[in-house]
């Protein structure tokens, strides 16, 4: 600017007043544009918009209902709210591998151990895709606590576990609602032992006993039902986008353990969900059988032996060195031939337990874990994989050479059909979005080995009904054994239980919750997320939108009693949800509490009632 | 079950044809039907094969629609939803039992007698240009239809509102699910082809309404039945139902200017034409 006022004084003339006046002028203009600069390039304050991302009801009627319920309750304080409903590959696709959404709702199905915290919250996971770490949390205190719980010996999780417990309560990076009750519907005049293993694990599928009707022969085939059609389309066991339970993929692939659970237990207590030997025929700690562990940070050799002469469903022996290769794959689908590392988007936070494997001979091979017995038998429950055909899927995801997607790989997009295992059932014949055939594996080892639960009948067959009401009608009619897919809430009130009809109930593994993007605005701010986290009435929503076929949960650990304090535990601490109380009563906020609320976290609020942000 | 469920709707709609075509077709007509059939047969045959080779396509591409759409159409869900998801429920305040039953009978065996009818009643007629017209206008929905359903990804009231709409057939007919997730995948809903076919064959029997008068009021009822079903069933938005209306009258404009451009003869006489160059040629 050369013009000042101040350099005509003292001389004063019609010039210099009319210098003076045309300087005042652009003065005046100088000053009006840089204030009109200042307002064009500031951003004002307006509504907060937020997409929920969710499937449509045929994929997962709860999640639909819980996102509308979500979405009144965020208008009613004055934010708008989008619904993206996608098809469930995408939604897993957006949400677990892009990590493109605001927040969204779904089911967790995942373990009971808390080393799914880990898991979940781990920083470095932040990055990947898949269920480790979805929400992109990155916090120091946080990675601390989850370290020492991940390396921490079993006998002192507890006190790690509560310790990363109270972390959660105040960060909220997304919010456990309920678990619901995994209930089926099985024909017990066909098949006797649904009750002894889980039904969404592959032991529930073996050992059934084929009954004799009125003389007749015993079915020597199994018939089940699912809901969810992915399954007849893709069988890749690292593919985050079709997988729930992996309940098929673990009767297709075997791992070195399996989850069992008691057979004698009552129905209210809780599933033990201990790992045994399952395609190792052993399993020895370098520390001997005391259990003690070791001390955090240290390494602990195990030394694990595969049984005899086990092979693929293709012929090809199963060796160790299968088994050291899919540890590897596991950590780095591209095996460091790609130009970025592309770990998978399964199994990864499990097999991260493992730090280094050996391979001793064809049946012997030595891991090296980091963490406590309990949290490193977890990483024996990964699929071993047929390295002499995955070791060919280790090139860069792309189309005809185009459109290349580096940190993903050929195994990890592949529909991986037929599926090349060396489980108790090998696959025979799928037909899209119908049925799948699979045919017992005569060369299993289970059926060599005495005291081990093993496939019963020649052909398990499963097809798909649109709904659960419709695949009850199917067992009902003796067209099917088995609900494979857990029944819905809503159709539980249709199933006629008879003689030869039951629900079943397992314990359940699951949780919904809404998941926060924490590198998105507004989830980064986690007083945003505490407020957000009181604005659904938990105890209302299981009523409503579960017909009380759930309990609402204040925690992820869906094994309240074992692992969460009593002060952090649903109905702790005077009632309701300690950590996230909410803020209203039967299911109807309280607009006013909830905006004094928003407030007190800092945001403003318009005389319309609308949240204001600035982008 | 599948096959059972198809069973039972192709038994009932038989009788509904048998009845119908004694109604409204009359004795006379089919005698003449009975005498005349090859020549009707050889008339309609072009347009015929087109049609069937269009729904044998189109029976492949949907399966491969959602994957496309997936990769470039709009998801328009929530558009829909934002507009007029309140219409739907308020249709839905209206729901009976009794009400219920008519519109999944009329969703589910007055659709397809609605659309078969049609081509028995026409082939009965000594002129075939409404079959032709009829068979067009079908293929030209089926079509039309296809290309809005790769480029528009939209889920019915159903899937969005399920403890509202899913009731109504779904759960109190379940087995009728079988049939209709084989026929539909859940992503096409714009626009709505049960509308669009249905609309078709109502602005069709206003044009024969002389030939068969009986038929157009019949036709009518059952249109506006059929696309209020698909609402109040919780299947299709207003929306869709509207599209389906506009592809209706697209479909039967289309068809009729193209009926009768080429007519058999010409298509003959190019045929052998054709031969006869061949021929030379050799």
């Amino acid at each position: 600017m050369d013009s000042h006022p101040g350099d005509t004084e003292g001389r004063i003339d019609r010039r210099t007043v009319l210098a003076g006046l045309a300087a005042g002028g652009m003065t005046a203009t100088s000053g009006c544009v840089r204030q009109v600069r200042s307002v064009v390039n500031r951003d004002g304050a307006e509504q907060l918009s937020l997409t929920i991302t969710t499937v449509p009801s045929d994929a997962d009627r709860e999640s639909i209902r819980i996102a509308r319920i979500l979405r009144d309750n965020l208008e009613a304080v004055g934010i708008d709210v989008t619904l993206d409903m996608l098809a469930i590959e995408e939604f897993y696709r957006e949400t677990l591998v892009n990590h493109n959404f605001d927040c969204y709702v779904g089911p967790y199905h995942g373990d009971m151990d808390p080393e799914i915290l880990y898991e979940l919250l781990y920083s470095s996971f932040a990055d990947e895709p898949g269920w480790q770490n979805p929400f992109g949390v990155t916090s120091l205190t946080f990675d601390d606590r989850l370290e020492k719980l991940h390396e921490s010996p079993d006998e002192g999780r507890p006190e790690h576990v509560a310790a990363v417990l109270d972390v959660l309560a105040d960060e909220h990076p997304f919010v456990p609602l309920c678990v619901p009750e995994e209930l089926r519907v099985v024909r017990q005049d066909r098949f006797d032992g649904w009750n002894d293993y889980h039904l969404a694990t592959r032991l529930g599928y073996l050992d059934v006993e084929p009954l004799a009707v009125d003389g007749s022969d015993p079915p020597d085939e199994l018939r089940g039902v699912v809901t969810d059609p992915r399954l007849t389309v893709n069988l890749n066991p690292l593919c985050v986008e079709y997988r729930n339970r992996g309940t098929y993929v673990d009767l297709l692939y075997d791992s070195l353990g399996t989850a069992d659970s008691d057979s004698d237990r009552n129905e209210d207590e809780s599933w033990s969900g201990d790992i045994y030997p399952w395609l190792a025929e052993s399993w020895e700690w370098e520390d001997g059988d005391d259990g003690a562990g070791s001390d955090t940070g240290d390494t602990t050799d195990v030394t694990v032996t595969l049984r005899p002469e086990t092979s693929f469903h293709d012929g090809e022996a199963l060796t160790a060195d299968d088994v050291a290769f899919t540890y590897r794959f596991i950590e780095d689908t591209s095996l460091g031939e790609g130009p970025v590392a592309a770990p998978s988007p399964r199994y990864r936070g499990k097999a991260a337990a493992v730090e280094s494997v050996e391979v001793l001979d064809d049946r012997t091979l030595v891991l090296s874990v980091e963490t406590g017995r309990k949290a490193a038998k977890r990483a024996f429950t990964v699929p071993v994989l047929p390295k002499h055909i995955w070791s060919d899927r280790t090139d860069e995801a792309d189309v005809f050479g185009f459109a290349r997607r580096p940190g993903a790989t050929d195994a990890v997009v592949l529909d991986n059909v037929p599926p090349i295992g060396s489980g108790p059932y090998r696959f025979a014949d799928s037909s899209e979005r119908e049925r799948l055939h699979l045919e017992r594996f005569d060369d299993h080892f289970s059926l060599a080995v005495d005291g081990l639960p093993e496939p019963t009948v020649e052909r398990f067959t499963t097809r798909v009904a649109p709904r659960s009401a419709s695949a009850i009608e199917l067992v009902e009619d003796n067209d099917a054994d088995v609900t494979v897919s857990p029944l819905e809430s809503y159709a539980v009130e249709m199933v006629s239980e008879t003689e030869s009809v039951r629900l079943h109930r397992s314990p359940s593994q699951t949780f919904y919750h809404v998941g926060f993007n924490l590198r998105r605005a507004p989830f980064t701010n986690p007083y945003f997320r505490q407020v957000f986290a009181r604005l659904l009435d938990k105890a209302h929503l299981v009523e409503e939108v579960f017909e009380g076929y759930a309990r609402p949960v204040a925690t992820p650990l869906a094994d309240d009693e074992t692992w969460v304090p009593e002060d952090r535990r649903w109905g702790g601490n005077g009632g309701g949800d300690p950590s996230a109380p909410f803020i209203g009563s039967d299911g109807t906020v309280d607009v006013t509490r909830a905006r004094e609320a928003f407030e007190e976290a800092g945001y403003r609020y318009d005389d319309r009632g609308s949240l204001l942000v600035v982008r | 079950m599948f096959i059972q469920v198809l069973l039972e709707v192709i038994a009932v709609v038989a009788l509904m044809l048998v009845v119908a075509t004694g109604a409204v077709v009359g004795r006379r007509r089919i005698r003449r039907t009975v005498a005349e059939y090859r020549l009707r047969l050889r008339a309609v045959a072009p347009v015929f094969v087109i049609l069937a080779t269009v729904s044998m396509f189109n029976g492949v591409a949907r399966q491969v629609v959602p994957d496309i759409s997936w990769m470039i159409g709009w998801n328009l869900t929530w558009e829909i939803y934002d507009l007029e998801g309140e219409f739907i429920l308020w249709l839905q305040s209206f729901a009976t039992p009794p009400v219920t039953a008519y519109f999944s009978f009329v969703y589910i065996y007055g659709y397809v007698f609605v659309l078969v009818f049609p081509v028995v009643a026409y082939f009965a007629l000594p002129d075939t240009r409404p079959l032709r017209e009829l068979l067009s206008a079908y293929t030209l929905n089926y079509v039309l239809g296809l290309g809005c359903y790769v480029l528009v990804i939209a889920y019915g009231p159903r899937n969005i509102m399920p403890e509202l709409v899913e009731a109504l057939m779904y759960d109190t007919y379940p087995r009728f699910q079988h049939l209709t997730r084989q026929v539909n995948r859940n992503t096409n809903v714009f626009p709505s082809l049960h509308t669009s076919l249905s609309v078709t064959v109502a602005v069709l029997a206003y044009r024969t309404r002389d030939a068969y008068p009986r038929w157009f009021p019949i036709a009518l009822v059952l249109a506006v039945s059929v696309a209020l079903s698909t609402m109040y069933l919780g299947i299709h938005w207003a929306i869709d139902v509207v599209a389906g209306v506009g592809l209706a009258f697209i479909s039967v404009t289309l068809s009729t200017r193209l009926v009768g451009r080429w007519s058999l003869a010409d298509v003959r006489s190019h045929a052998s034409k054709t031969r006869r160059i061949v021929t030379r040629g050799d």
